[in-house]
């Protein structure tokens, strides 16, 4: 019992980027839900490196003919629109990432949904690097 | 005996009940009576509605407080008075709000009882100290980026493999999104070392999923369900075709000139006519076979050696300005004509 191996040591991740994407239906609230994500960023000393929104927002738009019979005239058109917002950040180790995805995602305000895509980077496993050679 | 006991007690609380129900029947009915002779009195017609323009006297109490947003102090901890995510309160901010759609030349509706300040999420709750000071609280939670990998080189050098996951946060019925078990793994070609067989071999194996561009092959997996096991799997996938492209088949020597990936001057017709064609001036009848073709030193033709790289590079990167011009100029240089006259 006395000899089990010691738990490996797990090592933290490492993020080369880190991408947000934010959409909702009001570009008021993205603006000010993207300022704090820059300002809690820049206090935890994360690099943000973009920033930006789309110049239009994109409309998913349905038509519906009001008249149940004929007269293609009376049409009319909804339109939903879902404005966007991005912010790109640079080189976030595991523990810096979770703190911070976890913050802001908290503090996602009501309309609002936020994709984070993680571009994770990780050594070559050692069965390609080495073990090429003796097979 | 306990059973009889409660019998007993129920028998006594229905008689108490029934008698209740009795004495208040018969109250109410003696109401009824008197109201009857009350109202039994003929209706005043009222021609000039005297009696209606008397304005009642409206009861203001004395002991409402003023707003809490007058008394507020100036220098007070605002994160302490707006702590979370609320709706508006227009008690709670002693800010001069207005919002709202109006015509032209009026002034927008102030804060009180104003529905499109309590429509749209606000960000009280997060003010610039605010997020200041809860940020010090969980610097404690982070960590530094590794001083040494302060450059893309270096990132690519020690860490070339890129893998790439999204999640998502919304407000659904579910917190689940299935889009979030996708895994992408991005490697560039040249950090996996592989030889020229290996490398031609991993390229087939591996199809469009190779950008000739930026020398990288990406590997995506979602057909499992979970995150996970779609990274094992693309992990596998990158190990198979590693060690797949490693191996050499028997049937892999049976490749000819038509399967040939690039084209390979040595071993086509170009060097064998150019061979012919050098012996012949040296009036040499030789009869050479077709490994000897290929074996030929070409470094005794004068200017041969530039020939093989025009053609090559014209068969390999496809025909444009440069390489027909180039290839034009060697074959002079190779027969010895005169330069190309500029008009």
């Amino acid at each position: 019992m006395e000899n089990l191996p010691s738990p490996a040591i797990e090592l933290d991740k490492l993020f080369k980027r880190v991408e947000l994407e934010m959409r909702g239906i009001d570009p008021a609230v993205l603006l000010s839900y993207s300022w704090f994500c820059v300002a809690a960023a820049s206090h935890l000393g994360i690099e943000v490196t973009k920033n930006w929104a789309l110049r239009k927002a994109e409309k998913e738009r349905h038509t519906l003919l009001r008249c149940v019979h004929i007269y293609k005239k009376h049409k009319v058109q909804y339109e939903i629109r879902t404005y966007f917002r991005f912010i790109h950040l640079q080189r976030l180790t595991g523990s810096t990432c979770d703190t911070y995805l976890e913050y802001i995602e908290r503090n996602l305000p009501e309309g609002c949904a936020l994709k984070v895509t993680k571009v994770e980077c990780v050594k070559m496993p050692d069965y390609i690097t080495t073990s090429g050679k003796d097979i | 005996m306990s059973l009889i006991i409660k019998h007993c007690r129920s028998n006594g609380i229905t008689s108490s009940f029934n008698l209740r129900i009795w004495r208040l029947n018969s109250t109410s009915m003696d109401v009824a009576a008197k109201k009857g002779e009350e109202e039994e009195e003929f209706r005043v017609l009222d021609i000039l509605k005297k009696r209606d323009k008397v304005q009642k006297k409206v009861a203001r109490r004395n002991d409402v407080q003023p707003d809490r947003a007058d008394r507020m102090a100036v220098d007070q901890n605002w994160g302490n008075v707006w702590p979370g995510p609320k709706t508006f309160h227009p008690s709670s901010v002693p800010l001069p709000i207005r919002q709202g759609y109006v015509p032209k030349g009026q002034a927008p509706p102030g804060k009180k009882a104003n529905a499109e300040l309590m429509k749209i999420p606000n960000f009280l709750h997060l003010t610039p100290p605010v997020v200041k000071a809860q940020c010090e609280a969980i610097k404690q939670y982070c960590t530094e980026w590794p001083k040494l990998l302060n450059s893309e080189e270096a990132i690519e050098k020690h860490y070339p493999v890129e893998v790439i996951t999204s999640d998502y946060c919304h407000a659904s019925p579910s917190i689940r999104n299935p889009l979030a078990r996708i895994v992408t793994l991005r490697v560039k070609l040249a950090t996996l070392n592989l030889d020229k067989h290996a490398r031609d071999k991993f390229l087939r194996l591996v199809g469009d999923r190779y950008d000739e561009k930026t020398d990288l092959v990406t590997i995506t997996a979602d057909r499992c369900p979970a995150r996970k096991q779609n990274l094992d799997y693309v992990d596998y996938l990158l190990t198979a075709c590693y060690h797949e492209s490693l191996n050499v088949e028997e049937w892999e020597k049976d490749k000819t000139e038509d399967d040939m990936e690039y084209y390979d001057w040595d071993k086509n017709a170009s060097k064998k006519s150019l061979v012919q064609w050098y012996l012949r001036m040296k009036n040499e009848n030789v009869d050479l076979k077709d490994e000897q073709f290929i074996e030929y030193d070409i470094s005794q033709i004068p200017n041969a050696e530039s020939y093989k790289n025009a053609v090559s590079s014209l068969m390999n990167d496809g025909e444009n300005e440069s390489t027909v011009n180039n290839y034009a100029k060697e074959v002079r240089a190779l027969l010895g004509l005169p330069e190309k006259l500029v008009v």
